[in-house]
């Protein structure tokens, strides 16, 4: 096991090194010049050229690359281009409201996806299987803007349920008073694709020799579906699941501006729209390297959930 | 003797405070303010940070307006924008044909306490204007507001150039041009007369900021973009960045009473009606969000989350028909602040480029025949839900030397456009499309942003271009790299827009001055009777003699066509009923010192 992990970990270098190089590229290629706005409304050459030679964009490409790697080894990616602000201070105070939200959806998404999954896949071809497949697929096919702002107009602007926007300085009014729309709203949209998903792991059981099986045992139905079969599909379920954990270290880029949520995601727009590089690299090195991660994990519970499982 | 007698008066001034401190009696403004009255008010984009000298955009300068006061200030009615003293005494003392600037300071002004002061109080004296302006052509700050001084005091250029050498700028070395004659006098000589300083001096990059602050708190780039200390009405309380921003009414502020005179019209009469005579401020707490969405912000509004909010074009529809509020926000009782914003849009066209550029006839008729082509109103119908007038004076309304009776020669007239490109060569091939006049093909590449705004635009000219037979290609770019290529006279044609800096001609006549190419002419043109009329304006005070060159300057624009005048949008500013003596400033961004919350109203 710790052999496999060490290879494991050993195998992200280059991948990293792959990551850092096409960031570098990308951004120089499409990224444009940031002295020319930083510069302001009136500026010559002279300013520009001052603006360019303490960001440092004046250097050569390999001079540029090698800072960005070293600042990579290091975790200092310096400070935002527009702000000043320290990015490690960008990321680590943005990224609380973001969990905030993004945690308790998690864990809502999952319970409720795999609990609904499971009762339709029971009922597989049954009326109500085919209306909760209708439903799902025309949940999926609406865009989250539309949920976003139907849901934002009705439950909180016409009826008053929940604040149109907002963000407070309690940890309970952020989870109970800010976040509760846009997890309702975020659950709306996510939990349609998980349950289709998920459906379909769990009829590839229920139509496995050991299901017949258990049966025939006489084993009760709610342990044959809890217990067996929804062992035997969570090895999908966790890659799935494992698979969208980096996104939290994103945000939930829509969400976060619609409601006025301080979290990563809107700092990600504005860096993108401020071409504020230190900020995306730091962003894009550290979803890299959390998606390498979770893989790593991924694969280190597939083992837990199913001894059958060889790591090699 | 004496000395005891100091100590008796030490003493008795100490058991004065102590028993009006007691008695709960606290120095004027903190008196006023009522840290109850709260105003909820919301930017559409995220601040970058509060220092004067470092900020550019419109958002973190409001809250600095806010914290850090200039010398010069705007009469809060007055219209066009009128000047007034705001830490000065009065207004400036010009001599020496508008090259020396006298100000004397106002004793008694202090900075909010903060630990940068180390307990003692800080008052404002004429050193700080000295070195607060000496901030912003410091190369290690990289002020986007260099251009306000440069080139323009005694020896300040010189001290850049200095710094840029040796890599750190002297803030001790004597200046020529900056003199505090003594702590309270200050005086700038300029190298040319120059009469649009004082609205320089009333712009906030021009804010006055402590040493002793930037010495504790700047960061690496000498910014203090998270530490605002100023002399202001308000203080930073809390920031959640590109999220929150809490001002509090700064304690120590001298406060003043609300005393301003009337325009013309019943919303003056009202607003004097509710204010005159109050101590100011009398809103203690300002809350502000961030919310980049339209309808998130327009719900919140509607909801009673917001009490002022700025209605940007797309969102003018749904609550307003025409210029009025629609009746259901009327019956609400909210109110609208609405005028035309001191700035213009425009069309340009790149002088220096082979195909539109150039000053010969045939040049000249092609970007006059594109330039009347141009349906302007349709755009405002169209793209700019009807929030905007078309411009025909190259200076705005609200701007000192604009001519609200001066009418454009230059009117859409398709006919006419085709008309003049016949007369001119530019012929019609089989497909339809011209070609210029020796024969080789017309091709026009429009540039423009990625963006909704930008698409529409594309469609406004790719129909202005089919109108008269001219193939049209749009160049699709990242903002930075667009301004980039403006910069170094690559771009063929571009819309772009200004925005008063200060309300004074000068501000936008700059604009197409020929020594400004590669800086904010980004029309590259160098027309020597344009330039000509504008070395003589600058040497010239406001007055009619000076307008009428303006006047001269803008039939040459329109003659020369490089660019076609568009249009200068409405300000519409939604106000709660609970707001009290609302009226958005033309200039000012931020009005929460001028204003009141009623008591017991959501």
């Amino acid at each position: 096991m710790t052999a496999y992990i060490i290879r494991r970990v050993w195998q992200m270098v280059p991948t990293m090194l792959g990551v850092i190089l096409l960031v570098f590229i990308l951004f120089n290629w499409v990224g444009g010049d940031p002295a020319y706005v930083l510069a302001g409304k009136i500026s010559n050459q002279e300013q520009i050229d001052n603006i360019r030679r303490q960001l440092g964009v004046d250097q050569p490409a390999w001079v540029q690359l090698w800072i960005f790697i070293k600042q990579v080894l290091t975790g200092d990616f310096g400070a935002s281009w527009s702000t000043n602000e320290k990015v490690s201070n960008i990321l680590a105070t943005r990224l609380g409201p973001s969990l905030t939200v993004l945690v308790p959806l998690l864990i809502l998404e999952t319970i409720f996806a795999i609990g609904l999954a499971l009762a339709v896949a029971y009922v597989r071809g049954s009326l109500t299987d085919r209306l909760v497949m209708i439903v799902c697929t025309v949940g999926l096919s609406i865009s989250i803007l539309v949920y976003i702002i139907v849901f934002q107009y009705f439950f909180a602007y016409k009826l008053g349920w929940f604040p149109v926007q907002g963000w407070g300085n309690s940890f309970r009014e952020n989870l109970f008073v800010f976040s509760a729309l846009p997890i309702l709203i975020a659950l709306t949209v996510s939990i349609a694709p998980n349950l289709r998903l998920y459906r379909t792991f769990f009829l590839d059981e229920i139509n496995q020799d050991y299901v017949r099986t258990a049966r025939a045992k006489g084993l009760s139905e709610n342990r044959i579906m809890w217990i067996h079969v929804l062992r035997n599909a969570s090895i999908p379920i966790i890659t799935h699941l494992m698979a969208g954990l980096p996104g939290l270290l994103l945000g939930a880029f829509l969400i976060e501006r619609f409601f006025s949520i301080p979290g990563i995601g809107r700092e990600v727009i504005l860096a993108v729209e401020r071409s504020d590089f230190p900020v995306i690299k730091a962003l894009t090195v550290y979803v890299a390297f959390a998606t390498m991660a979770s893989n790593l994990l991924a694969d280190l519970m597939y083992k837990a959930a199913d001894p059958r499982v060889q790591l090699k | 003797m004496i000395a005891s007698c100091l100590r008796t008066v030490v003493c008795a001034s100490k058991l004065v405070l102590l028993t009006l401190a007691l008695a709960g009696v606290a120095p004027p403004s903190a008196a006023a303010a009522n840290m109850d009255k709260v105003i909820r008010h919301v930017f559409p984009a995220a601040e970058t940070g509060f220092d004067p000298q470092a900020i550019s955009d419109l958002y973190s300068g409001t809250v600095v307006q806010a914290i850090f006061e200039t010398l010069l200030t705007y009469d809060y009615l007055a219209r066009p924008s009128k000047l007034v003293p705001m830490t000065a005494e009065a207004l400036p003392q010009i001599t020496d044909d508008g090259k020396t600037y006298t100000f004397k300071i106002r004793k008694g002004i202090h900075f909010t306490p903060d630990a940068a002061f180390k307990g003692e109080k800080r008052e404002l004296t004429a050193a700080d204007y000295i070195y607060s302006l000496q901030r912003l052509i410091d190369p290690k700050i990289r002020s986007p507001y260099a251009f306000l001084v440069e080139g323009k005091i005694v020896g300040l250029d010189e001290a850049a150039d200095a710094a840029k050498k040796s890599g750190k700028f002297d803030y001790d070395a004597k200046i020529a041009g900056l003199e505090a004659v003594d702590r309270y006098t200050l005086r700038i000589r300029l190298k040319q007369p120059d009469y649009s300083l004082s609205y320089v001096l009333a712009h906030e990059p021009t804010s006055a900021v402590a040493r002793e602050v930037v010495a504790a708190y700047a960061d690496e780039g000498g910014r203090i973009m998270s530490n605002p200390v100023g002399t202001g009405a308000y203080k930073l309380a809390k920031w959640i960045r590109s999220s929150k921003i809490f001002l509090e009414a700064n304690p120590d502020y001298r406060g003043f009473v609300w005393d301003y005179k009337p325009g013309a019209g019943p919303e003056d009469a009202l607003i004097v009606k509710e204010m005159k005579g109050k101590k100011m401020p009398q809103v203690g707490r300002i809350e502000i969000s961030i919310m980049e969405e339209d309808q998130a912000r327009l719900l919140a509004f509607q909801s009673g989350e917001l009490d002022l909010m700025n209605m940007e074009g797309p969102l003018a529809p749904k609550v307003l028909i025409g210029g009025a509020l629609t009746p259901e926000m009327q019956k609400k009782g909210v109110k609208l602040s609405r005028f035309v914003d001191p700035e213009i849009s425009y069309h340009y066209w790149n002088l220096t480029d082979p195909v539109v550029g150039g000053l010969s006839k045939e040049k000249i008729a092609l970007r006059r025949a594109m330039a009347m082509a141009y349906p302007v109103e349709e755009e405002i119908r169209v793209v700019r839900n009807g929030q905007a007038v078309e411009a025909q004076f190259p200076v705005p309304p609200g701007v000192v030397g604009h001519d609200p009776n001066y009418k454009s020669s230059v009117k859409y007239d398709p006919a006419g456009a085709n008309a003049l490109l016949d007369k001119f060569g530019y012929k019609k091939g089989a497909d339809g499309f011209r070609t210029l006049p020796d024969g080789k093909p017309l091709l026009i590449r429009y540039a423009s942003r990625p963006d909704s705004l930008g698409r529409q635009m594309d469609e406004m000219w790719k129909k202005t271009f089919d109108s008269i037979g001219i193939r049209m290609e749009v160049q699709k770019d990242k903002f930075a790299e667009l301004l980039k290529l403006e910069k170094q006279c690559k771009l063929m044609m571009r819309s772009a827009a200004w925005i008063a800096d200060y309300p004074d001609a000068d501000n936008f006549m700059q604009l197409l001055y020929g020594k400004n190419i590669h800086q904010s002419n980004n029309a590259c043109a160098a027309i020597p009777e344009y330039d000509r009329l504008y070395e003589q304006s600058l040497r010239m005070p406001d007055s009619p003699e000076r307008n009428k060159l303006y006047h001269e300057m803008a039939k040459i624009i329109e003659a020369y066509a490089p660019w076609r005048l568009n249009i200068s949008r409405y300000r519409n500013m939604l106000v709660q009923p609970r707001v009290l003596g609302f009226k958005k400033h033309p200039i000012l961004h931020a009005e929460w010192q001028y204003v009141d919350v009623a008591p017991g109203m959501k």
